[in-house]
């Protein structure tokens, strides 16, 4: 099995690319955030291409390691569709071709504009979206496994994020998706938007075609289109009826210069990209690789590790970080950017458990009733929970006043020693090293029979 | 430029003035259908506004001056039609940048001008609202495709008018109904607002009776606007006009130019190049490109550039409403019932010669032809200033006589579209008459020299 990508992802960008219409196209009222020229009313022209686009799509171009083109054009791509204003859409040629992510090959990343919004079964059409800035990242189809498909989308999906180039987090991709098996021709999924959807999609066409060629028929070189309600694909044309898009360069659009000043300087302004981050944190803070994946695959918690991470030992931040609290998380279906203003406070639980003022159990616990709203006040319910300092008085005491258990254990019911670890815990609420009272306890016994 | 002396001074008011030309217009209009939408309420609002002023403190540069707008240039709150039936009813929501500044400037705007449709064709006959007449001979074509703003000038209906050149659309009507019209090089002025015919080749430029209403109406629309992203330049047209002087300046023509002229245009022409020698000018004989060989090239760029720029006329979003069950019908019933003969014609061709199968060996070829154009000329203007040749090859024509014969059509267009091709400045003066029909003369520039252009046809004015 093959599959491959064209990924489109809307910019980041104040306005649209070729007027000054604001980009948050979701906020406003259908048909509000528009002008002549993206709704291609007779007689508007393109503004000159907003270049804060051009930045961003060169960033992105050059954080997958591609190589830049002194020049692009926009060529207009026609075809006739409602949410098209203009009956054709603008598209560059590629502003950088050759680059890779997670051993897949970018064939090329190009700039084109969004066309407006067709709702099919009213009837209507919003401009409101058409003339943002896209993105289409093109890969070759590298990929063998639904699970590899999947792993590059979100590395592609946190390297974005890292560059900070989304637009609108709700919809960052959209995608179309090719698919091939041995003994079949190439088949193009089309309107994907999200990788969920993406699984979902390639998971249906994978059966589908495998049953067709079990079958013993042909699968043709198709397009399909993925229908997310119904999960189903469904077929849009086949190879004989391709469209023919006429491109042509828009001869109202100056060729693009790119001069390798501004490559340099776009180059030498990138953050740190995610896999950068990674090697750092392990070198600089000594984290297992997987505890230092884990922190960098989500952006703020990786941030937040780093912020706090002078204050205590970062090995132990770390995995408390990435295995306790992304567990507990995961486990109520949250993100560390849910939770993120309550932020100082885990450092709170991890410190007192590092500094041995709280037990393993005692930290899980707060940490859990924090996340569940419970605690009012986390200081004093770590003070109030901190380490018995005197087991030794209540080993004591439980031996004296549970004599018939002591006496089972000294007869040979070893096992009697659980109930006395358990009366313990329970005098000392918990604040004791379970581990810790059952030596005691196995120490005061066996020299008491001595 | 009289007119407006008198107009700021209180002399004449611009209400009155106006009344005037809505006179002519009542009298001639039904008869030579210049106009698509005339303007007369709110062309005696504007003129209102204005005699409060008059006297006391008048401002712009055209106050109280009347002018038409070609129906392919949008004015904010009239309708745009470009003569189609496609866009009757499609009434334009802003103002192009020309527009906007001639308000500025105090210029009356009278209404929208007859056209052929979407600027297709030399005649000013394939309009959805009917034919425009030439004013000399009714009988005849004023020429085209700004046929209206042509005979709205030369007939007293508006004392300036704007129409758009693609391959001749300005020079042409204007030599057909004797005024001048200039076409400026490409990207000089805004196209903000202007509906596209040929994105390439298209430009906005003026008409008027006498070269000085050209130079003032090119020194207001003339520069950036930030709203077309290809004008950069900006000329100050107006000193130039005042200080140019002809004597010595190099003139070239040759016989490329003449191929296909017919006898009495080629008469006018050696009579042009006499009063030239007049002025002081030194005339060149050069080899020119071969006209009858470059205009070909015209319809290889034109009409691909065309089909494109016709693609957002579906009939959903706005002008005639197609029907059918699917997507296709409807878009093909708007298209197929509200687009004419050339129209259709020509975006057939278009889309033919932009698929991808003929894309490459079309456009590559169309490319490198023009790139080979514009050298030639670049090199002709190494030894002269100005290049000179008839505007059209021949006398205005009767109506109906072409309309079948698209090739004889397009010929009109031979000695005009070099300048639309090469992106340079070009000027059509009027040059006397043959056989009682005017006749035009066309001078041509170096690429931002269009001051000088202009400048040049002021001592020409009145001398045919």
């Amino acid at each position: 099995m093959k599959i491959g990508f064209e990924i489109h992802v809307q910019l980041k960008t104040e306005s649209k690319l070729f007027c000054s219409c604001s980009t948050s196209y979701w906020t406003a009222e259908a048909n509000t955030n528009v002008c002549p020229v993206c709704t291609g009313l007779p007689g508007a022209k393109p503004l000159p291409v907003n270049e804060e686009a051009i930045r961003k799509a060169l960033m992105v171009a050059l954080a997958l390691g591609m190589e830049i083109e002194p020049e692009i054009v926009f060529l207009r791509k026609h075809y006739f569709y409602p949410d098209l204003p203009s009956g054709y859409q603008r598209t560059s040629t590629p502003l950088g071709r050759n680059g890779t992510l997670r051993n897949v090959r970018i064939r090329e990343l190009h700039v084109e504009e969004d066309p407006g919004r067709y709702e099919l079964r009213e009837g209507l059409v919003d401009f409101n979206r058409s003339g943002v800035p896209l993105i289409e990242i093109v890969t070759e189809p590298d990929m063998t496994s639904i699970e590899e498909a999947e792993a590059f989308l979100r590395d592609l999906h946190l390297l974005l994020t890292y560059l900070d180039v989304i637009l609108n987090p709700s919809i960052v991709f959209r995608v179309d998706a090719n698919i091939s098996l041995e003994g079949g021709e190439r088949v193009e999924v089309k309107n994907i938007n999200s990788i969920e959807g993406v699984r979902r999609a390639l998971q249906y066409e994978l059966l589908r075609q495998k049953r067709l060629l079990a079958l013993g028929k042909k699968i043709l070189r198709e397009t399909r289109h993925w229908d997310e309600v119904r999960g189903v694909t469904v077929s849009l044309r086949t190879k004989e009826t391709e469209e023919d898009y006429r491109y042509m360069p828009d001869p109202d659009i100056p060729p693009v210069e790119i001069p390798p000043e501004l490559v340099e300087e776009v180059r030498r302004g990138l953050p740190e990209l995610p896999w950068e981050r990674v090697d750092r944190f392990v070198k600089e803070y000594h984290l297992d690789r997987t505890v230092a994946e884990a922190l960098v695959r989500d952006k703020e918690l990786g941030e937040f590790f780093e912020e706090k991470a002078k204050n205590i030992d970062p090995k132990f931040w770390g995995e408390f970080l990435s295995s306790r609290l992304k567990g507990e998380l995961n486990y109520r279906n949250l993100s560390f950017s849910d939770v993120k203003g309550k932020s100082d406070e885990f450092f709170l639980i991890a410190k007192a458990w590092y500094d041995g003022k709280i037990t393993k159990e005692v930290a899980v616990d707060l940490l859990r009733r924090y996340l569940d709203g419970k605690i009012e006040d986390l200081s004093s319910e770590i003070e109030e929970s901190s380490v018995v300092e005197d087991v030794e008085s209540i080993v004591r005491e439980v031996v004296s006043e549970l004599e018939d258990v002591v006496e089972d254990y000294k007869k040979g019911k070893k096992g009697a020693i659980n109930r006395l670890v358990g009366e313990v815990m329970k005098r000392t609420k918990g604040r004791a090293d379970a581990r810790k009272v059952r030596e005691l306890l196995e120490e005061t016994l066996n020299s008491d029979s001595s | 430029m009289d007119l407006i002396e008198r107009m700021k001074s209180g002399e004449l008011l611009p209400s009155e003035h106006l009344e005037e030309i809505l006179e002519t217009i009542k009298e001639k209009e039904p008869i030579l259908n210049a106009f698509i939408t005339l303007d007369e309420e709110g062309a005696r609002r504007q003129a209102k506004e204005l005699d409060k002023h008059a006297g006391k403190d008048p401002r712009g540069r055209l106050f109280g001056v009347v002018i038409a707008i070609k129906d392919n240039i949008a004015v904010r709150g009239l309708r745009l039609t470009c003569a189609s039936k496609m866009l009757e009813n499609f009434v334009s929501p802003y103002d192009a940048t020309v527009v906007e500044r001639l308000r500025k400037e105090g210029a009356i705007i009278i209404g929208k001008t007859n056209m052929d449709e979407f600027a297709c064709g030399s005649s000013g006959e394939t309009s959805y609202f009917g034919p425009t007449r030439n004013p000399w001979d009714i009988q005849r074509v004023p020429g085209g495709s700004s046929s209206g703003s042509a005979v709205a000038v030369a007939s007293g209906m508006s004392d300036l008018a704007l129409g758009s050149d693609t391959g001749g659309s300005i020079r042409n009507p204007a030599s057909f109904t004797g005024v001048f019209g200039f076409k400026p090089t490409y990207n000089l002025v805004s196209r903000y607002g202007l509906v596209d015919l040929a994105m390439s080749l298209d430009v906005i430029g003026p008409f008027s009776r006498d070269s000085e209403g050209i130079a003032v109406v090119m020194d207001i629309i003339n520069g950036p606007d930030g709203r077309d992203a290809g004008v950069q330049r900006r000329l100050d047209f107006l000193s130039t006009y005042e200080n140019f002087d002809p004597e010595g300046v190099k003139v070239g023509w040759g016989e490329g130019f003449l191929l296909g002229v017919e006898e009495p245009v080629r008469r006018r022409f050696e009579r042009f190049l006499n009063v030239l020698d007049s002025l002081g000018a030194e005339l060149f004989e050069l080899k020119v490109p071969e006209m009858n060989k470059v205009w070909p090239l015209y319809y290889l760029i034109m009409y691909p550039e065309f089909a494109s720029a016709m693609q957002r006329y579906d009939g959903l979003k706005y002008g005639f409403r197609g029907s059918g069950n699917s997507l296709d019908e409807v878009i093909s019933s708007a298209r197929g019932s509200a687009f004419g003969r050339e129209v259709k014609r020509r975006i057939i061709l278009g889309t033919y010669l932009s698929m991808e199968k003929y894309e490459k060996s079309f456009h590559e070829l169309a490319i490198r032809l023009r790139r080979g154009l514009r050298y030639e000329v670049k090199k002709l203007f190494d030894s002269v200033d100005f290049l000179v040749s008839p505007t059209v090859p021949f006398l205005p024509f009767k109506l109906g006589e072409r309309l079948d014969d698209p090739v004889k059509m397009y010929s009109a267009d031979a000695l005009t579209v070099l300048a639309n091709l090469t992106g340079i400045p070009a000027i059509n003066v009027p040059f006397g008459f043959e056989e009682g029909l005017p006749v035009g003369m066309q001078i041509i520039g170096r690429w931002f020299e269009d001051d000088r252009v202009v400048a040049m046809a002021k001592h020409l004015e009145g001398k045919g």
